[in-house]
């Protein structure tokens, strides 16, 4: 669909090449990019083929106005902090790189002898550790959501129906996320619900321990808690694919595996990738519930960031910050690779 | 309106109602306009739910008859804001192992005890260091090495007329743990590493603190001696962590908690037999019918101090007003209120005034209770006969082993810390 | 060889897809409700109670305790702060997302930049981000409100869900309606109103959803920025600095159930509107 790219005349009008944006709009027709520009020359083909919405400028104006003082200039702001010195109360504007190089070096990483070579320092190997739970967590929420998503938007016929059980999968996100990660240790502990089942159905004979304050309990929280960040975005994808398509791929003699390898599955990845996206980046900014419920026994990013903040050292708690900044762009932009968006989107 | 609303006692429900509307109103309004809010009388104050009680700002808005208006934060934000946004607040009711960080900043202003009336009457505790003479400074953050200040708020060695906080609530910290499930009594530190606890013990997740705990239960098992617990060498910290990072991996830890409320579920919850607990922990445990002794430990309390700052922002009314609602604290209400949750506050005295005889008897003086004795809201949290752990106030003070502090050495603290968490 | 035996073999296939993934999905909410459900019996615990089975008793104590003004902090204006700061959020998530939406239909000078700073928006951590505004604000001498500069920040953080939506809903967005209702003369407002807004609807509602969510839920971006009134989540951070009561799993339920009702009541509109269009 997106790929008819019709050759378009840059000069003509003033127009911006079409440098192909892995986001860009599968929509995008010919003549779109000459459009809503100044010139004569566009002014009777846009009667015709101008491109809704009427000109960008106005559109992501405010946007990029708020985006600007809300989040560019603090931003730039978060990064001069990183260079300035720490002064243990505080901060003083004396240009240094001593925060990253606090941040990369090890003492005896160069030195066959010492007990940290070729390890990496502190902060990276949380970092690593975030990164590695975060994808696992995305991959666990994909697996248990995505079907969800498939079973609201293609298996559930009535429109009403849809929306109510979808609204129905969102309503525990509604409740504050300190009160619900705290809501899972009468679930989980040694006193918990799920103990208490274990033990009257005799599967255990005491009260089990390794639920709670685990990785298994952590991840099963993280799960409930970011799961259906992405079963929304992929239920909108499924929800958009024409019915039609899949009786008539039915007709001609395909199978439930091959139309979803073929035609539900592609059609879904927008979905997926933007899914991914959302409960990445959470996971990876995540800090509270490791407390909760892993009873802080790991140590995030996040902790991090904020044991430094607390105690006032902001230059260093901004390295780490745009680190992991960098971490998550990373993390994104790999996502977006993998899902072909400039085909996709 | 928090504050506003306390002042409902005594009225018809109908009227209360009626009040509640009208400023839950005048409250949206002045939330929502700044303008009316800065120009509203009164003060601001902040800092933890220990101190910044509706209750307790009420009751000072009542007495001093401007509204004292009060922002709980969590401890973090409660910092943050402190040092980064002075212009938002007029009292600060921080802590002394802060001081570190406030003092160097100049955040707040230095309180001139000629202003205090009282000052004569707060305990030797801060001044000196000694609540009774022969009692034991403690090392670390200990409220007399930072309290005194000269005019332009420097530190300053002993008496001055300046200081940098007027003392308030304050306790001693030690371990917690379930009787019942120990089967002996907890008289040392050293019991964090015994095995026979291993997998039920917990730890507070505050590098600078759980630090020492560890560090006090490591003198305590006789292995190492630090020079300095409340400010460590690296190779001090190098020792300690490493020590704690073996046993974590031998499982020896159920968790590590951050907030009040985690450590009283911890052991409620029954996953933990011994946890390192702040004083009032214990009586909310006890309340919740779980067995609870609060350790008196033969090495000493990890002792610690809050009170109340000024900010640097406050000038004339409003500083006048900060100045009354500090000196309101010392009159002893404030410190009745936080005893009955088993806090002290710096001038015994005088909270004596406001506390029935077998409140102060059990409270302070660490006799068994004549009587069945209530928390602040009038909930009866004493049984007849029980006596508080770790006796009476001067005998816990007088062997404080360390004060919560702030090392030099704070940020590779923190990063052995992280190492330690995620060992 | 009839259809017929093949047609009902093949019904009977989709009824058992259909009904196992109608018994995954019941699993999936007894999950993702398993400790609303915990939540839920513990609020009624006995007045002596904690936040932990075994219960203590029943009562309505802790309900109680809800509607009278808390202790520690203002757990009624808070909420109503929080409400509002949402609704607030809500409605810019929405607007913008809509806006950038339709922009990034077609290519423009900047684009990529601009995608990447919605972007960022998402990745900034939120202590950060507070601490970098309260330092400049204060230089300026403008002061933190919970309406005004939490709100910028909260934006900040909804706006890249809600715009990932809207990329979402346009991609593979079939124009050829918007065109047909151009070639018959309509302007672009009238065209916007009448074809593509109700076709995106969905997807600004979903825009103005997660902004309310994610704005009522935010903590680490307000702490420096909410002024001197707190929001719920920085309420509730304060009072754990206290015993956790059962009070906060009243407030979870209550949210719960208030959910659950403007559902029921969505469903029931929605039916009646329905049935007179019909």
């Amino acid at each position: 669909m997106a790929n008819h790219a019709i050759p378009q005349h840059p000069g003509l009008v003033g127009a911006v090449p079409a440098r192909g944006f892995p986001w860009r709009g599968g929509d995008d027709r010919p003549g779109e990019a000459a459009s809503g520009r100044d010139g004569p020359a566009a002014a009777g083909a846009r009667a015709v083929r101008r491109a809704p919405g009427g000109h960008p400028g106005w559109l992501i104006a405010p946007a990029t106005l708020w985006l600007f003082v809300f989040l560019l200039v603090p931003l730039a702001s978060i990064l001069v902090f990183s260079f300035f010195t720490s002064t243990g109360f505080g901060m003083a504007p004396e240009p240094t790189i001593k925060n990253y190089v606090d941040y990369f070096e090890v003492e005896g990483f160069f030195d066959p002898e010492a007990r940290k070579f070729l390890t990496p320092s502190v902060f990276l190997s949380t970092l690593g550790t975030t990164f590695r739970f975060a994808l696992t967590v995305m991959v666990l929420c994909l697996l248990v959501g995505y079907p969800i998503a498939y079973f609201l938007a293609l298996q559930v016929q009535a429109f009403k129906w849809q929306l109510a059980l979808f609204l129905l999968c969102m309503v525990p996100f509604w409740t504050s996320y300190l009160i619900r990660a705290v809501a899972w240790l009468p679930m989980l502990g040694r006193r918990g619900l799920l103990n208490r089942a274990l033990v009257e159905l005799g599967i255990v004979e005491k009260p089990v321990s390794f639920l709670l304050y685990s990785e298994f309990g952590y991840t099963m929280a993280l799960v409930q808690l970011y799961v259906v960040l992405c079963i929304g975005p992929i239920f909108f994808s499924l929800a958009k694919i024409d019915r039609q398509v899949l009786e008539a791929a039915r007709d001609m003699g395909a199978n439930a595996f091959q139309i979803f390898r073929e035609i539900i599955l592609p059609l879904s990845l927008p979905g997926v990738a933007i899914g991914m996206i959302f409960i990445f980046v959470m996971l990876m900014g995540e800090f509270a519930s490791a407390v909760v419920v892993y009873g802080g026994k790991i140590s995030t990013v996040g902790t991090v960031i904020l044991n430094y903040y607390t105690f006032a050292n902001y230059p260093f708690a901004a390295v780490n910050a745009l680190m992991l900044m960098i971490a998550m762009m990373i993390g994104v932009v790999i996502i977006l690779r993998v899902v072909d968006i400039r085909k996709q989107l | 309106m928090s504050v506003k609303n306390m002042h409902r006692r005594g009225r018809t429900r109908r009227e209360f109602l009626g009040e509640t509307a009208k400023v839950a109103a005048a409250g949206a309004l002045a939330g929502g306009f700044p303008h009316i809010a800065r120009g509203s009388e009164g003060i601001r104050t902040i800092g933890l739910a220990v101190s910044i009680i509706n209750e307790i700002q009420g009751k000072a808005s009542e007495d001093l008859g401007f509204a004292v208006r009060g922002q709980a934060l969590g401890y973090g934000a409660m910092v943050g804001k402190m040092l980064n946004q002075n212009d938002q607040y007029e009292v600060a009711e921080g802590y002394f192992n802060d001081m570190d960080v406030m003092i160097p900043s100049k955040v707040w202003q230095p309180i001139d005890t000629q202003r205090i009336p009282e000052w004569e009457k707060v305990s030797d505790l801060t001044k000196t260091g000694r609540l009774t003479p022969e009692s034991n400074p403690g090392q670390g953050d200990a409220p007399f090495r930072h309290l005194w200040l000269d005019e332009d708020g420097n530190r300053v060695e002993g008496p001055s007329r300046y200081i940098s906080m007027l003392p308030g609530w304050h306790n001693a910290d030690s371990l917690g743990y379930n009787p019942e499930e120990t089967g002996r009594p907890i008289e040392s530190w050293a019991e964090l590493f015994s095995d026979d606890f291993a997998g039920q013990v917990a730890l507070l997740n505050a590098p600078q603190i759980g630090v020492m705990d560890a560090a006090l239960a490591v003198e305590g098992l006789g292995i190492f001696q630090f020079k300095d617990k409340g400010n460590m060498t690296r190779e001090e910290i190098d020792f300690l962590i490493d020590f704690l990072i073996e046993k974590k991996q031998a499982g020896h830890f159920r968790a590590f908690w951050e907030t009040f409320g985690q450590s009283v579920n911890l052991m409620v919850n029954g996953e933990v037999v011994l946890e390192s607990m702040w004083s009032p922990a214990v009586t909310a445990i006890k309340a919740e019918g779980v067995p609870c002794v609060y350790a008196f430990p033969k090495e000493g309390m990890r002792g610690w101090h809050g009170g109340c700052a000024i900010s640097a922002k406050a000038t004339g009314k409003t500083l006048d007003q900060a100045y009354e609602y500090i000196n309101w604290w010392l009159e002893g209400w404030g410190g009745a209120f936080v005893a009955r949750q088993g806090y002290y506050m710096s001038v015994p005295e005088n909270v004596r005034k406001h506390l029935e005889p077998e409140e102060w008897d059990f409270w302070y003086e660490g006799k068994p209770a004549a009587k069945e004795l209530p928390d602040p809201y009038g909930t009866i949290i004493v049984e007849e006969g029980e006596v508080r752990d770790g006796g009476s106030y001067w005998d816990r003070f007088r062997n404080i082993a360390v004060w919560n502090s702030l090392m030099d050495e704070n940020n590779y603290l923190v990063e052995r810390w992280t190492e330690f968490l995620n060992a | 060889m009839s259809v017929k035996p093949r047609k009902s073999a093949e019904a009977r296939r989709r009824t058992l897809v259909k009904s196992g993934f109608g018994i995954y999905f019941a699993i999936f909410l007894i999950f993702i409700y398993g400790p609303m459900f915990a939540m839920f019996i513990l609020s009624f615990q006995g007045k002596r109670g904690g936040t932990s089975f075994p219960m203590r008793g029943v009562s309505l104590y802790w309900w109680e305790k809800l509607i009278q003004p808390s202790t520690v902090g203002d757990l009624k204006g808070a909420l109503v702060r929080s409400v509002i700061l949402a609704l607030i959020v809500m409605v810019f998530t929405a607007l913008f997302s809509t806006m950038l939406g339709m922009a990034f239909r077609r290519p423009f000078r900047g684009s990529g930049a601009l995608f990447y700073t919605i972007m960022a928006g998402l990745m900034v951590p939120g202590v950060l981000l507070s601490l970098g505004l309260a330092t400049l604000l204060k230089q300026v001498g403008i002061p933190p409100n919970w309406w005004s500069t939490a709100l910028g920040v909260h934006v900040v953080w909804t706006l890249p869900f809600g715009f990932l939506v809207m990329m979402a809903v346009f991609n593979r967005f079939d124009a050829s309606l918007e065109e047909a209702a151009r070639d018959m003369g309509a302007g672009e407002w009238t065209v916007f109103r009448e074809v593509t807004l109700p076709l995106i609807l969905p997807g600004i509602v979903a825009a103005g959803l997660f902004g309310f969510t994610l704005s009522y839920d935010e903590f680490a971006r307000t702490t420096l920025l909410a002024g001197e009134f707190n929001t719920l989540p920085l309420d509730i951070n304060a009072s754990m600095t206290q015993r956790i009561r059962p009070t906060l799993f009243a407030l979870g339920t209550a949210s719960t159930l208030f959910s659950l009702l403007m559902i029921g009541l969505f469903l029931l509109v929605y039916t009646i509107i329905y049935r007179r269009t019909q």
